[in-house]
């Protein structure tokens, strides 16, 4: 078993809120997210006897979704708006300064599994460009000088 | 507690007697049932609910002239009024607050930090219809704006304002957090509802439009969050209070996300009508271009929604006034570029962004996203070839209208308008094999 | 326009609207759809994604129409026609609108056309040549969807036993998708990705191997599903169709052979859709069950056996010797000495040749098509007859609101009536009720399933009417004679000994009571039990109970493609005394001695007094429910004939064999459930020395010295007169006596072993169908998850079972939809016959289940 049983518990209370059962893929799907930091086969299959969905049901929502990693990922999921007000205000550059920073091309981890770079559709912080999302939160009004030290601090953090 | 850093003009609203939705949004305890209370919060809700039918709370929200705020403008009571009256069936509400489209970052604030108005006014629309099983749909990725409703949600059950036998008039009212795994689509409402019945978040023919047949297959709202919040200040102020707000067509105020080239982007709440020259402009708002440079163009509207090049900004933000310039209001977002910005440039992101979005069912949206975002990519680069642009327009053309939701619309009218409003500087880019000008954002 | 229209119309709706359309104005059911009421005028509109049983998505876009006051072209598939409503389905905007979609549709398709096997008969290519471009604008690289690491050809990959996809050419109509999932409730395929990246495929780790999947690659639009069976053997349009009817069940489906005339052979099967029967869908059994016919094992010549060896023989020396040997014991003194058994999947013709063949030139009434089954009653008026006589129409399960599945195994006995099970749910939000001893297939649609206890049916049903009648809903039903004639005081008690919950009892009795229209559909589990005629009582008892012959219908079902036919001509051994005077009358003669059934010829032959059988198309070695009795039997004759396609564990036993000719050699008429009469073309010409049945016994009495025809002329009008005979029975009027005769106690640590046909085996035949042996080669015992665990055996483990007459070894499927006090074995196949596990005398049978250690 790959979800836990603090996971499953989750799935489960979440599958009885709704009206019917299948309104609970979703939320299955990014509770093992959350836990797990990806998706596969193995996971929809498990959430699949959890909430009693046939698997391929499962996948074909979970692929759908961008929002979910398919494969695993570093421990800080870093994901760089590109889109147009972001770009306005130098996401390009943004991401070209966070290759140069971990010294990875765009969609690779680095060595020691800290970070994978992405960029990512408009995450809604338009206003505030450009931004990252690194995990659940979000960076915005970014700087150099504000990138170093949240790369600085995550590093530190292991 | 997080807060996005985003600018509001929180204080002008303050003191304002018309502007409401971002009075207290600066106030950290906003969050907070007791705070909101204290400002005046759930009083609505308790004045309809204990006060009103839910005819009169539909009626009173067609009359105040409030219309939705998440893209399409269509009026709100006029809306719950299709709701069948006698159909055995429940009946459901679902908040959307899916918030995806390119420029626009207004329905998180609200979230993020006056979670119970939007609580209140979904709980006041889904009395208006019969619901007692309501949901919002956020978007995946604002996991403060999930927590923040997630906590608001289990304050308002404690303090009463949800649950059951409410304010002891027998009345049930629950509501679910659903949220969403990253896909622009599913804030198109259908597809909306097809995610969060589990299903892929692809569109659905219509009719049955959702009011009929929506979230299983039940009669079924969807609101925009904006719209939503709005709707318990025209409870407790009336409708003649509302209508009077804006212009006559388009009544009330509206939240615009201020985005790109402008010294002081933000979120602002101003009376529809507005001046775009103003808002973008004024010390108060966008405090004009950065580094002071020419204007080149404007996205009134959010990403799908035509170009306004500087002649054109002399407008009225409304519903009225943009189409009149061959533009739409959307759901508010004005996008602003400098004269250092090349157009082919802007369009290859914004191809870009609704290739990657399209659902995939049906084929005009499917493959010509594809095929357009080819060719901008190609002029882009520098390779475009003669005929491009007509081949590009007469793409559009093919997908204009012909799809299964507006999301095909929202590809091409940009493109459409940008072709028409910039025509030469694509030639150039043809015929030069470059920009014409120099495109590069650092960010600094 | 009426078939086309069938199921997305609202139910028998009389309102209608007027509209035109090219200028023509016609007037339609509310409720059809642009795109139906012009092909139902004959005005064709293109389309990809539109199946006509399938709910409309309006995702291909090929369908525009334009209509007058609507600014943008319309989808026809999913527009519904309004009154007054103008359309235009030829205007240059349409055609303009086409061209795009269809210059969209082939950007990204590979247009490798030269080694597509869909050529001749692809919707793309054909709707390209009439209404696309004739040049392409798009110059980039297309997209390609490549299994990394994983060669093929043409981008091709295997994606369950048969089919093979190929992801390039799909042009994403969702229509197999749609199909699998919407008509057959099976989730083995799914879309995965999204936009332009979004590819078909089988759900991750599976295969698509449902059986209903056949009908993905029929329905494709393009080369995308193609399936092994046809794939590079021939180019469609060097082929010619021929119309003809699945043997294989007792729907009648309508099929279609795809033949090479100069090669004499059948080179696929498709569907010949017929809305009343089948709505175009075939279960694989259906669709590749023709490869039978073309099996290198079929038999070349007549066998004779000769000191104790079956050789060779011609024709004229087997049907010589077959003759002299018949004759002789037919004309021994003071005994009936010769018996007959044909198979009811045979035709008509050749069954009511067997009937005379029996009685006029054997003289014998020893005759019989029910093979299968344990205990038959020996005369026809027994209430299981009676409920097994009943009308039954199957396009009637569409619009019932209620559907109560009563000792019927669905998806393995009528493919075709559980899919319409599951359109009347998904269509029509029928409420589907299931009482079974296992759960079964269609309980994902439906309302309850009531899983009672091995061999309590009849209980089941009473407690049914009972709680019927305590809570009021069985109005002029006396509540004492009730009690008395089912032998329970209360529903509770009732529902206690089969054990189930009152409460979902009363709830069904409840649906019934309440329903409008309903249909109940009984099966073989009650055809097959011991206790037939007590759970035939039962059923009489419900039909009275709650007067459901008068609002909608209730049978046992035919099982085999004939099985009416085969009654209705008189294939069983005491027809009483109306139907023997009727052939007394077209025969001039009727055999004067007592009727045997297949129980008593085979007991009467262990006692070795019968002498000789003809058997036609049966194999009671493998299908009688107890196997060694059936093989002492029959090795106990004096002299056996026997007719089949292939050497089986039967012929082996027989003095000679004939080679059979098969249902797809010869023209034949079939009955199908319903009594609907229907003919099948032959496909092809019977291969080797092959003859059909009613050819052999022609000629067989011809020898005997008893001719049965003057020509075919007389063999039709006595088969015309025959069929006048009525056979259908009355419900009873009054309550009738239900004995209850509860299963035989479980014997410590056994299971009850429940067999039946695997959904891709059906009969003893399929194994020779290589395409069906790729889906199921082997029989196995599908267990409980628990059962298992308890056993220690997963999948790739092996279990003994063992029972007082035999013990098979077979492989363990785990499932999670089997219930831990029963085992489910498929019967037919060759290496394990589960009939050796299972005795005639048995109402359950218990089986010990070990696990086999290596
Ligand atoms: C492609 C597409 C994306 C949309 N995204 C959103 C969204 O993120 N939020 C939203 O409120 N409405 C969105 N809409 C509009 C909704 O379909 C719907 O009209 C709206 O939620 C109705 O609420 P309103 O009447 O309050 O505006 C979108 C529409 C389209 C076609
Ligand atoms: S594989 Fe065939 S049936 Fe399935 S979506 Fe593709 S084109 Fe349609
Ligand atoms: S057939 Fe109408 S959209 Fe495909």
């Amino acid at each position: 078993m790959i979800l836990t049983a603090e996971s499953i518990k989750q799935i489960k209370e979440s599958a009885a809120r709704y009206p019917h059962r299948k309104s609970a893929i979703l939320p299955a799907i990014t509770i093992a997210y959350r836990q797990v930091g990806h998706l596969n086969d193995d996971i929809y299959r498990e959430i699949s006897k959890i909430i009693n969905i046939p698997q391929s049901e499962i996948a074909e929502a979970a692929t759908f979704y961008t929002l979910f990693p398919k494969q695993p990922v570093g421990k800080y999921l870093i994901q760089v708006c590109h889109n147009i007000s972001c770009a306005l205000m130098g996401a390009d550059s943004l991401v070209e300064y966070l290759e140069h920073k971990l010294a990875i091309k765009k969609g690779e981890t680095t060595k020691d599994n800290l970070f994978t770079l992405i960029s990512v559709e408009c995450l809604g912080s338009c206003a505030t460009a450009p931004m990252m999302q690194i995990n659940q939160d979000f960076h915005e009004n970014l700087t150099p000088a504000k990138v170093d030290k949240i790369l600085a601090d995550l590093k530190a953090k292991g | 507690m997080f807060y996005s850093p985003v600018i509001t003009n929180a204080s002008e609203a303050a003191k304002s007697d018309k502007l409401h939705l971002f009075r207290y949004v600066e106030d950290p305890d906003q969050v907070k049932v007791a705070t909101y209370e204290q400002h005046g919060g759930y009083k609505a809700w308790r004045k309809a609910l204990t006060g009103m039918s839910p005819e009169q709370v539909a009626e009173t929200v067609k009359n105040a002239g409030l219309r939705g705020r998440g893209g399409a403008g269509f009026p709100t009571g006029l809306k719950w009024g299709f709701v069948p009256k006698n159909s055995p069936k429940p009946r459901y509400l679902v908040c959307n607050a899916d918030e995806s489209e390119p420029g626009t970052c207004k329905d998180r604030v609200l979230m993020e930090r006056d979670p119970h108005a939007v609580i209140e006014g979904m709980a006041i629309a889904a009395y208006a219809i019969g619901c007692h099983v309501m949901f919002i749909y956020i978007r995946g990725e604002f996991n403060h704006s999930i927590d923040r409703m997630e906590a608001a949600m289990r304050e308002a059950y404690a303090a009463g304002h949800l649950g059951k036998n409410l304010y002891g008039t027998g009345y049930d009212l629950e509501m679910i957090v659903h949220t969403g795994g990253g896909a622009y689509i599913c804030g198109e409402e259908t597809a909306l509802l097809n995610s969060l019945e589990g299903e892929r978040g692809m569109s659905r023919m219509r009719p049955p439009f959702p009011a009929i047949e929506g979230l299983y297959a039940c009669p079924t709202i969807v609101n925009n969050v904006e719209t939503l919040a709005t709707v318990p200040h025209i409870i407790n102020h009336g409708a003649e209070w509302y209508r009077k707000l804006g212009t006559e067509k388009s009544a009330g105020t509206k939240i615009f996300s201020l985005s790109g080239h402008v010294k002081r982007p933000g979120n602002y709440e101003v009376e529809l009508g507005f001046n775009l020259k103003k808002f973008i402009y004024d010390p108060a708002f966008g405090n004009g271009i950065i580094g002071d440079k020419k204007l080149k163009g404007v996205i009134p509207g959010g990403a799908s929604t035509p170009f306004l090049t500087p002649d054109m900004i002399d407008v009225g933000l409304d519903y009225e006034s943009l189409t009149v310039k061959g533009s739409m209001l959307g759901s508010g977002a004005v996008i602003v570029f400098h004269e250092q910005t090349c157009i082919v440039w802007v369009l290859l992101k914004l191809i870009h962004f609704f290739h990657h979005e399209s659902c995939g069912k049906c084929t005009p949206c499917r493959e010509g996203t594809a095929w357009l975002e080819q060719i901008i990519h190609r002029i882009e680069a520098g390779e475009g070839h003669p005929g491009d642009i007509e081949a590009m327009d007469e793409v559009c053309s093919n997908i204009l209208g012909r799809t299964i939701c507006p999301l095909g619309d929202a590809a091409v009218m940009p493109i459409q308008s940008a072709i028409r409003l910039y025509r030469d500087e694509w030639q150039y880019h043809i015929d030069n094999h470059r920009c014409l000008v120099d495109t590069r954002f650092e960010f600094k | 326009m009426a078939d086309s229209t069938k199921i997305e119309t609202p139910a028998r709706t009389v309102e209608t609207v007027t509209f035109t359309i090219n200028g023509r104005t016609a007037t339609v059911a509310k409720g059809t759809t642009v795109l139906q009421a012009a092909h139902g005028l004959g005005i064709t509109i293109p389309s990809f994604c539109w199946h006509p049983k399938l709910k409309p998505v309006g995702a291909c876009r090929m369908c525009y129409v334009e209509i007058e006051k609507m600014p943008k072209l319309q989808v026809s598939c999913a527009t519904e026609v309004t009154n007054g409503m103008v359309v235009f389905t030829e205007s240059d905007k349409v055609k303009q609108g086409r061209r795009a979609i269809i210059e969209f549709t082939l950007l990204n398709h590979p247009l490798d056309c030269p080694t597509c096997d869909k050529g001749g008969e692809c919707d793309l290519q054909n709707l390209t040549f009439a209404h696309g471009y004739d040049d392409s604008r798009f110059a980039f690289q297309k997209l390609r969807k490549i299994e990394a690491g994983v060669p093929s050809t043409f981008d091709d990959i295997k994606i369950g036993p048969e089919i093979v996809l190929n992801r390039n050419r799909c042009i994403l109509c969702y229509k197999c998708v749609r199909a699998n999932k919407e008509a057959f409730g099976e989730y083995d395929l799914g879309a995965f990705e999204r936009g332009n990246h979004t590819e078909i495929n089988a759900a991750p780790g599976q295969q698509v191997d449902n059986p209903f999947s056949g009908n993905l690659v029929e329905i494709c639009p393009v080369g995308a599903l193609t399936n092994t069976d046809w794939r590079y053997k021939i180019r469609v349009w060097l082929t010619d169709q021929k119309a003809s009817i699945c043997p294989f069940t007792s729907s009648g489906t309508n099929i279609q052979f795809y033949v090479e005339r100069h090669k004499n052979r059948i080179f696929r099967t498709t569907g010949r859709r017929n809305d009343a029967i089948d709505d175009g869908w075939l279960s694989d059994v259906t669709r590749y069950g023709y490869q039978i016919i073309q099996s290198p094992d079929r038999l070349k010549t007549p066998l004779i056996k000769k000191n104790g060896k079956q050789v060779p023989a011609t024709w004229d020396e087997a049907l010589a010797v077959a003759a002299a040997r018949l004759t002789e014991i037919r004309d021994k003194k003071g005994c009936v000495c010769v018996g007959g058994l044909a198979s009811p999947s045979l035709d008509n013709a050749s069954l009511y040749t067997f009937n005379k063949f029996m009685r006029v030139a054997m003289e014998s009434n020893n005759v019989d098509y029910r093979t299968e089954y344990r205990r038959l009653p020996s005369s026809l008026d027994n209430p299981y007859d009676i409920a097994a006589s009943q009308a039954f129409t199957i396009a009637d399960i569409d619009e019932s609101d209620v559907i109560v599945v009563i000792g019927s195994d669905l998806v393995r006995e009528h493919p075709n009536e559980y899919l319409r099970v599951r359109k009347a749910e998904q269509f029509n939000r029928s409420k589907v009720f299931l009482l079974n001893p296992l759960s079964t297939k269609p309980s994902d649609v439906a309302a309850l399933e009531l899983v009672h206890k091995p061999g309590a049916e009849e209980i089941a049903i009473s407690a049914i009417c009972l709680a019927a009648m305590e809570s009021g809903w069985a109005s002029g039903v006396n509540a004492d004679d009730l009690k008395s004639k089912t032998g329970f005081k209360k529903a509770a008690d009732a529902a206690g000994a089969c054990g189930l919950d009152l409460i979902e009892i009363q709830a069904v009795a409840r649906a019934i009571a309440e329903g409008k229209k309903i249909t109940i559909i009984a099966g073989e589990l009650v055809t097959r039990s011991r206790e037939r005629e007590a759970i035939g009582a039962a059923l009489c008892n419900l039909n009275r109970v709650f007067g459901v012959d008068g609002k909608g219908q209730m049978a046992i079902l035919a099982r085999h493609a004939n099985s009416v036919g085969a009654a209705r001509l008189g294939l069983t051994p005491d027809l009483g005394a109306g139907f023997a005077g009727a052939l007394k009358s077209i025969w001039g003669q009727y055999p004067e001695t007592p009727p045997q059934n297949t129980d008593a010829m085979l007991a009467a032959a262990r006692k070795e007094e019968l002498d000789a059988m003809i058997l036609v198309g049966v194999n009671p070695v493998m299908i009688y429910p107890d196997r060694e009795f059936a093989r002492e039997a029959l090795d106990k004759l004096d002299f056996l004939i026997a007719c089949d396609l292939f050497e089986t564990e039967t012929t082996q036993l027989a003095d000679v064999v004939l080679p059979l000719a098969g249902w797809a050699e010869y023209r034949g008429e079939y009955f199908n459930l319903e009594g609907r009469l229907q003919s099948a073309e032959p496909g092809i010409a019977p291969l080797n020395e092959a003859r059909p049945a009613h050819q052999i016994l022609e000629s067989l009495a011809e020898q005997c010295g008893s001719p049965l025809f003057a020509g075919m002329d007389q063999r039709n009008a006595e088969m015309e007169k025959i069929l006048k005979v009525d056979i259908r029975r009355p419900w009873p009027t009054g309550l009738i006596e239900v004995k209850p005769q509860p299963q035989e106690t479980a014997p410590e640590r056994t299971v009850a072993l429940i067999m039946g046909d695997d959904p891709h085996h059906s009969g003893y035949l399929t194994e020779k169908a290589p395409s069906l042996v790729g889906f199921c080669g082997e029989a196995y015992a599908e267990l409980s998850p628990e059962l298992a665990a308890k056993l220690k055996v997963g999948a790739g483990d092996s279990v003994r079972l063992e029972a007082a007459t035999g013990k098979i070894i077979v492989p363990v499927r785990v499932s999670e939809h089997i219930d831990n006090d029963v085992v489910f074995v498929p019967r037919n196949f060759m290496a394990a016959p589960v009939n050796s596990l299972v005795s005639r005398k048995q109402r359950v049978d218990w089986v010990k289940i070990s696990k086999v250690s290596d």
